[in-house]
């Protein structure tokens, strides 16, 4: 319960075309509704720093690691294709420089990022070996979204264990999801399970009306 | 309103509303019509099922109780009793078993949410780490300082809460997880409630079914986490964990900072590595008197001494001498003492704009609140209270600091009187400053006496000067108090 700790947390999310209209919409209110949220819970206000990775025709870090208070949310915009090899790329750059190093001298480390990643469709570039230097590498407890019927539940298996698919991209099943990553950052921020080193993190049950785990 | 009808065990049953439930870890809660009291349910759908919860539950509303009177199957020896107790406790009051199971408690009282502030403050539960936490209590410094209350305010919560702790552990019973989380407190009215008192654990009966919550955890629990349930070496949480839990509250929230969170960094590969050690097995006192490896991170801190020496050697007992050897803590009922015994050297900052507005009075020449700085200028008298412990000695049992309108009680007047959940809270005599000199105001005492032998009759004030020696009462345990004039 070091309080000098920060609970870095990465949402990576998918702004191709598909996601274009009611979607990428949706996105924008469960972002609004996560940041609420977690602003009212105490201990999430002391740790949680969060940043938004987006990917459509290639990746960018829209909003770099920033504390819950001064957060300010991104404007999103969908379309182009899914670069979800160089979303991860990006995901592992910033890991790299924002996250601090438990070996760091001056300052204590950073609790395990965690990263939630949402995507609605195929990838349209390569991602095989990143996805695959990510989980071997256990850089953060990562956590897929497929989101919809085009997304391919499968494909994020190679980026992590813990996938949840989302039946559809209404807004209602976006919001679930929204609700979901916020509770679980809520439950990571206060578990006992992570002081316990590599421990599997304990997730909130999802709804199931609009999510299935798929393990 | 759309409500919806819950049976209980007992056969009553109980309307609740059902609209948007709020959520927490475990359960889902509904309030009443009235909002006096809340219907949670369990999100486990086997929590029903499972005998031992039932058994339990059924234990902790009747024979374990304390805010039920025995006569109506409960603990408490009386109604004052039981209404005391159900300040400091929301206790549960019913088990349902129709249309899911779960439980009915009383919703808990209005102050312990925040009124005002911005949106996604208020209606909030004043949950500690609102006011631990180091970028919270900041914010509140700077927005809403009247959330944070003064020192006295502080005391007052730490007592209650040592109060109902202490009245668990009497009663055989251990909380499991006393953190910030299930304590909600009001500073502002110096107020605490213990909630989430479904899990609580009876020593050799019902086990603990949580861990507690990161920071509360005691070291021999958190360095035996990887080993299996039932390995008889793996320490759970029971009453001696709960006292640690205690002394890291009592400590975090009256100073602003962890007492085993320095700057000392264990060994590992991961925060999670380095921090199960940092609070486990290689867990150490951020004051320790010899070993100064984990110093806090700020170079200026407040030290746990100035809270008064008997809170210090608390202190010193929970994270040196019994951080690692559960047995030796302090329990609830010496946190009781220290707090009330530290309240009488309570003395107000010189400082109009001081946040704790408050300080612990200290024996020097040089006397200075320790959360701003400023300087005391004036007069203290010091009153060494003493009782006879053998006819014709008389023994120093307590200690007052005096200033401008302190309130005498009975505890202070008889040695034997220590404030209870029933003991007479009627002011008794105070003392005053006027025109330059310090007088003890009599307003109950039948025989108040003078240094000089006299009565000093309700109504009429005694001088409070350099060794005079007063009697409070010549009643059998009436305290005599002598005088010191401190100047700084
Ligand atoms: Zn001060």
């Amino acid at each position: 319960m070091s309080m000098g700790r920060r609970l870095p947390v990465y949402l990576l999310l998918d702004t191709s075309g598909s996601m274009s209209g009611e979607p990428i919409e949706a996105v924008r209110q469960g972002i609004k509704a996560l940041l609420s949220d977690l602003m009212s819970e105490p201990t999430a206000r002391e740790t949680v720093y969060l940043s938004v990775i987006t990917f459509s025709s290639s990746a960018q870090q829209i909003v770099p690691l920033t504390e819950l208070m001064s957060f300010q949310e991104p404007s999103l915009d969908a379309n182009g294709s899914t670069a979800f090899g160089d979303a991860l790329k990006v995901l592992e750059q910033c890991m790299d420089r924002e996250v601090v190093k438990a070996t760091s001298t001056t300052q204590k480390g950073d609790w395990k990022p965690l990263v939630f990643i949402m995507t609605d469709g195929q990838p349209t570039d390569s991602w095989e070996s990143v996805a695959d230097h990510i989980k071997q590498k256990k850089l953060g407890n990562v956590i897929a979204c497929a989101a919809g019927p085009g997304a391919d539940e499968n494909m994020l298996k190679k980026v992590t264990e813990l996938v949840v698919k989302l039946n559809s991209l209404q807004p209602e099943a976006l919001k679930a999801f929204f609700k979901w990553v916020s509770d679980s950052i809520k439950t990571t921020s206060q578990s006992v399970a992570q002081v316990a080193a590599d421990t599997p993190i304990g997730l909130p049950k999802p709804d199931p009306n609009n999510m299935i785990i798929v393990l | 309103m759309n409500t919806e009808k819950a049976t209980l065990k007992d056969g009553r049953t109980i309307e609740f509303v059902h609209d948007q439930p709020r959520s927490g870890t475990m359960k889902e809660v509904y309030f009443t019509p009235d909002r006096k009291s809340v219907v949670c349910f369990y999100k486990d759908p086997c929590a029903g099922s499972d005998a031992n919860r039932l058994q339990r539950l059924q234990m902790i509303l009747g024979a374990y109780n304390p805010t039920l009177p025995q006569s109506h199957g409960g603990a408490a020896q009386n109604d004052i009793e039981a209404d005391y107790y159900r300040k400091l406790f929301c206790w549960p009051t019913g088990i349902v078993v129709q249309p899911r199971f779960g439980l009915v408690t009383p919703a808990y009282p209005s102050n312990f949410f925040f009124p005002t502030g911005p949106v996604w403050l208020k209606g909030e539960e004043k949950n500690g780490m609102w006011f631990i936490g180091p970028k919270n209590r900041k914010w509140f410094e700077k927005n809403q300082p009247s959330e944070l209350g003064s020192l006295i305010q502080h005391f007052s919560l730490c007592l209650q809460i040592a109060r109902a702790v202490a009245r668990l552990h009497n009663a055989g019973l251990a909380h499991s997880d006393l953190s910030h989380n299930n304590v909600l407190i009001d500073p502002s009215k110096g107020m605490s409630i213990i909630i989430d008192i479904d899990s609580l654990v009876v020593e050799g009966l019902f086990p603990p079914d949580v861990l507690g919550t990161k920071g509360y955890i005691a070291p021999e629990v958190l360095s035996t986490i990887q080993l299996d349930l039932k390995d008889p070496k793996r320490k759970n949480p029971n009453a001696r964990t709960d006292q640690h839990a205690l002394a890291a509250f009592f400590y975090w929230y009256l100073l602003g900072r962890h007492p085993l969170d320095g700057r000392r960094i264990p060994p590992g590969n991961t925060a999670e590595e380095q921090d199960l050690l940092a609070f486990g097995s290689q867990a150490i006192f951020c004051e320790h008197p010899s070993d100064s490896s984990n110093r806090p991170e700020e170079k200026q801190y407040v030290p746990c001494s100035a809270l008064g020496p008997l809170l210090y050697d608390l202190f010193i007992r929970a994270f040196v001498k019994s951080l690692h050897s559960p047995s030796d803590r302090p329990t609830a009922l010496e946190w009781v003492r220290g707090f009330v015994k530290t309240w009488d050297l309570l003395i107000p900052c010189s400082n109009s704009s001081c946040l704790h507005k408050w300080f612990v009075f200290h024996n020097s020449t040089d006397i200075r609140c320790p959360f701003c700085g400023t300087r005391f200028k004036g007069t203290i008298p010091f009153l060494k209270l003493r009782a006879e412990s053998r006819p014709g000695q008389w023994a120093m049992d307590g200690q007052l600091a005096v200033y401008n309108q302190l309130p005498i009680f009975k505890w202070h007047i008889y040695s034997r009187v220590f404030p209870s959940p029933e003991t007479d809270r009627t002011r008794q005599a105070y003392c005053v400053f006027h025109e330059g000199k310090w007088f003890l105001v009599n307003e109950k005492l039948t025989s108040l006496t003078s240094p000089g032998g006299n009565r000093v009759p309700p109504g009429q004030a005694v001088e409070l000067k350099d060794g005079a020696q007063i009697r409070f009462s010549q009643e059998h345990n009436g305290r005599i108090a002598e005088v010191q004039m401190i100047r700084s």
